[in-house]
């Protein structure tokens, strides 16, 4: 069954990549441009996961992280980081925020069905 | 699940627009680094820029624009955690790099590949900026879940903390990206377009209704009227953009030209938020870079020049842009060394472009107008930084073309001031409707100034002939007169009605006024421009047509192209013509003279039918044959004569100048050069030759432009210095 997943990126690429592939598989994708229109949109639609980059202007993908696991709305559903192979430091944030896995980029089709469907096992 | 080409075409035009954009905010930002200006945040800009790009390229499975941006991003999060500081050469670095990135994503627009440029020098030169070690090394692609992983260390203290201060931050409002989408241009176009005719309908049905009583046609017609008008000032908005667009190139541009010429230079721009239609700001893009450039190649001096000057090292170029009557104003201010006058004008003189004795009365603003002139350029050598070959007469007509007008200010010594006024928009434009010859024509309302009308006898007497040219006095001014029905060739309007009436339109072009005669003069209207086909391009009366309220097609007339074909609006032109009148007069008997110096102060004269061509040789470039001068000149050896050895001797010794100048004279298929000190103009006029003052080499004397001037005996001089001239057969 489709699930309903919220990608947050401030490059419009990555998540039209990110949309076409998930709809591909069945999913409906909503999209945001940064951490604050994420919770703007999570404020009207409840989604089954977050697949968030980390750097983004007005809300980065950690913070956002934080607010998510802060809100009882959201509660324990899992976040996706894209992370890059750069930033160790980052990704070890993103964890502590309570992030639920992380993709590196950049990553194939193949790889983000794979991690999607990990955390997302009833789909 | 291969990604289709399709989507793969759409993710790379998007990774295009974003990315050029990015790239021009993280040329500025460096700017605003290496001034020691930036906050914080900067650094957290540029990185996400470079990032973005890097992330977006090797999704797309753009490898090598990927593992490019790679290099970049590395050293940018080294500056962004402190672990480097900024230096002129790293910013250098990152700007070339920022190149690299640009060049290869405009190859990927063009051919749709990544080019096969080398880019390894410049990522070592990033490498090498990184203490230590070569950057990190890419890992593997991956993913996967942290409860799988070994437990991380917890997380540092130092990571925790800027966390911290962004939940202080101020909770962020909705991003523009909320509120704003991208739309392809052909979509404005077309929509424009669309207008375009929406109003010619509503112009007709406006028109027809005008004569209607029936009550409901009429509110609809009128509401029609309304809502139209405002429909295209919306659609309008939508094409406008900040003219800070185009200047946000400016910065870089500035400063690259700065270094490489070792200069100071501080740009100030004013009125980024200015917004000008999209096809006027692509016209003006490569106009206002040229000045721009201009300013800083010719007209800032250097620092040592500077202080010498008493200024402060650096130079300050301002930009300024505002809105001003329904038209756009730009200044272009440098505080360099201004124009020199008398450079201009002797320049000018050098290449021909005007006569010394309009030299002489032109006034500081004239001599300025010069350097638009074709041809016109200042600078000695051409440098590749401001001298392409295109030079300010490109710019004023790039501009002109547009509807718009260029002006320049300088005080030597003080810097100058470029002013540039243009229309807001070319689709839709207000226009004058006037009638000649029984066709209708549009006049754009930015050109209009005013409208005369003469009845009866001030009709018939009103205008004056000022050495043949039809002027009108316009408030104690004379204002030179073009009759349309003349310049465009068309059937004179009935009589009668013409001797009792004259309509003038007074317009301004290129600076200065000028009054066209039409039959009528109907009424204003806004007008939808179409442009002429291009096997009317070539007409440079006409700027377009239009369809008018009935249906019918009306010529737009082009008003400075108008202008130039009547002969109303240069002042130098002007001139030319009132002495061409003034010798028409006497048409019968004039001549057309070369005048000439032999020597610093002998004025000389012979008719120009003589001259085969007039010649410039380096000095270098005379070699000698036995005892004669002579230069190699179009694969012949041409004799060169010097005037002043034949003439009676006149005071001081004859100089030479160098280069040579020399008026080439043939006959019979020989040729031979009299090198003369100086070739000063060309009249024509009667001459009324006085045999008296004959001597060697001298026919007699006339008085040409209110001096005397010696008729020079060309065949005798020849004759003198080569006996054979004449008697040889040519060598053919």
């Amino acid at each position: 069954m489709g699930k309903t997943i919220l990608t947050v990126d401030d490059a419009s690429t990555m998540r039209k990549m990110v949309s076409f592939t998930l709809k591909g598989a069945g999913h409906e994708v909503l999209e945001a441009s940064d951490g604050a229109v994420a919770l703007q949109v999570l404020q009207s639609r409840p989604v089954d996961l977050v697949i968030t980059d980390i750097h983004m202007p007005n809300m980065d993908g950690i913070e956002l992280t934080r607010r998510l696991r802060a809100s009882p709305h959201f509660g324990r559903k899992p976040i996706l980081l894209l992370t890059t192979e750069s930033d160790p430091a980052r990704k070890n944030e993103g964890r502590a925020a309570g992030a639920t896995g992380w993709i590196v980029k950049p990553f194939n089709q193949e790889q983000l069905l794979a991690i999607v469907a990990k955390v997302l096992p009833n789909s | 699940m291969p990604l289709n080409d399709n989507l793969q075409q759409q993710l790379i035009r998007d990774l295009l627009v974003e990315s050029f954009d990015s790239l021009d905010r993280f040329d500025r930002e460096m700017l605003v680094l290496e001034k020691g200006q930036a906050g914080a945040e900067t650094l957290n800009v540029v990185f996400r820029i470079i990032h973005t790009i890097k992330g977006s390229s090797g999704c797309i499975g753009l490898t090598k624009i990927e593992n490019v941006a790679h290099a970049g991003e590395s050293l940018l999060s080294l500056l962004r955690d402190g672990k480097l500081t900024v230096t002129p050469p790293l910013i250098s670095a990152l700007l070339e790099y920022s190149d690299a990135l640009k060049a290869m994503l405009r190859c990927l627009e063009q051919t749709g590949q990544q080019g096969s440029a080398d880019y390894s020098a410049l990522l070592q030169k990033i490498n090498a900026f990184q203490p230590g070690a070569a950057p990190q090394p890419k890992a593997a692609t991956g993913f996967g879940l942290f409860e799988e992983e070994p437990a991380a260390p917890p997380p540092a203290p130092a990571a925790s903390a800027p966390s911290a201060k962004i939940e202080a931050a101020p909770k962020a409002g909705p991003s523009v990206s909320d509120t704003a989408i991208r739309v392809e241009l052909t979509h404005l176009d077309k929509l424009m377009n669309l207008v375009g005719e929406l109003v010619l309908a509503r112009n007709q049905i406006v028109q027809h209704t005008a004569q209607t009583k029936e009550g409901t046609l009429l509110n609809a017609a009128q509401r029609l009227n309304i809502i139209t008008t405002e429909l295209q000032e919306s659609v309008m908005k939508t094409r406008m953009q900040p003219i800070g667009n185009v200047w946000a190139k400016f910065p870089r541009i500035v400063r690259d030209l700065a270094q490489e010429l070792d200069k100071k230079v501080q740009l100030i721009m004013e009125g980024n938020e200015t917004e000008l239609d999209r096809t006027i700001i692509e016209a003006i893009k490569d106009p206002l870079t040229h000045i721009v450039r201009n300013s800083v190649d010719h007209g800032i001096e250097t620092p040592a020049a500077r202080r010498a000057a008493g200024k402060p090292e650096q130079g300050v170029l301002i930009l300024r842009a505002f809105h001003e009557g329904g038209q756009v104003n730009i200044e272009i201010m440098d505080d360099g060394r201004g124009i020199d006058v008398a450079r201009v004008k002797e320049k000018a003189l050098q290449r021909g472009l005007i006569t010394p004795d309009q030299a002489a009365r032109l006034t500081h603003h004239e001599a300025f107008a010069l350097v638009f002139l074709p041809g016109f350029s200042t600078v000695e050598k051409v440098t590749n930084v401001s001298g392409r070959g295109v030079g300010m007469d490109v710019v004023k007509t790039n501009i002109e073309k547009i509807g718009g007008s260029v002006d320049i200010l300088s005080e030597a010594g003080q810097g100058a001031t470029l002013k540039i006024k243009i229309p807001l928009t070319l689709a839709i434009i207000p226009a004058l409707v006037v009638t000649s010859g029984g066709e209708r024509f549009a006049i754009p309302q930015v050109s209009l100034l005013e409208l005369v009308r003469l009845e009866g006898a001030q009709a018939r007497q009103g205008i004056e002939s000022l050495y043949g040219a039809p002027v009108y006095r316009l408030r104690g001014q004379l204002l030179p007169l073009a009759y349309l029905n003349r310049e465009l060739k068309l059937a004179n309007a009935p009589s009668g009605a013409a001797d009792d009436i004259t309509n003038i339109v007074v317009l301004h072009a290129d600076g200065r006024q000028f009054g066209l005669v039409v039959d009528e003069i109907n009424d204003t209207e806004e007008i939808v421009v179409k442009p002429l086909g291009k096997q009317l391009k070539g007409l440079n009366c006409f700027a377009g047509a239009t369809i008018m309220g009935d249906g019918k097609v009306a010529l737009i007339l082009d008003v400075v192209g108008l202008a130039q074909n009547a002969h109303v609006i240069s002042e130098i032109r002007d001139r030319t013509l009132l002495e061409q009148a003034k010798a028409a007069e006497k048409a019968d008997d004039r001549q057309t003279l070369l005048v000439f110096s032999a020597s610093h102060d002998a004025r000389l004269a012979i008719p120009l039918s003589m001259v085969a061509r007039l010649e410039e040789f380096p000095r270098a470039l005379i070699e000698r044959s036995g005892h004669q001068e002579v230069v190699q000149y179009r694969g012949q050896i041409l004799p060169l004569i010097d005037v002043a050895k034949y003439l009676p001797k006149s005071g001081a010794a004859p100089v030479l100048s160098d280069p040579v100048q020399v008026v080439v004279y043939s006959e019979q298929g020989r040729s031979i050069g009299l090198a003369v000190g100086k070739i000063n103009d060309i009249v024509q006029q009667t001459l009324t030759v006085q045999r008296q003052a004959a001597r060697d080499g001298v026919l007699g004397s006339a008085v040409i432009q209110d001096k005397v001037t010696d008729l020079l005996d060309v065949p005798g001089i020849i004759r003198a210095a080569d006996p054979t001239f004449y008697q040889t057969a040519p060598a053919a």
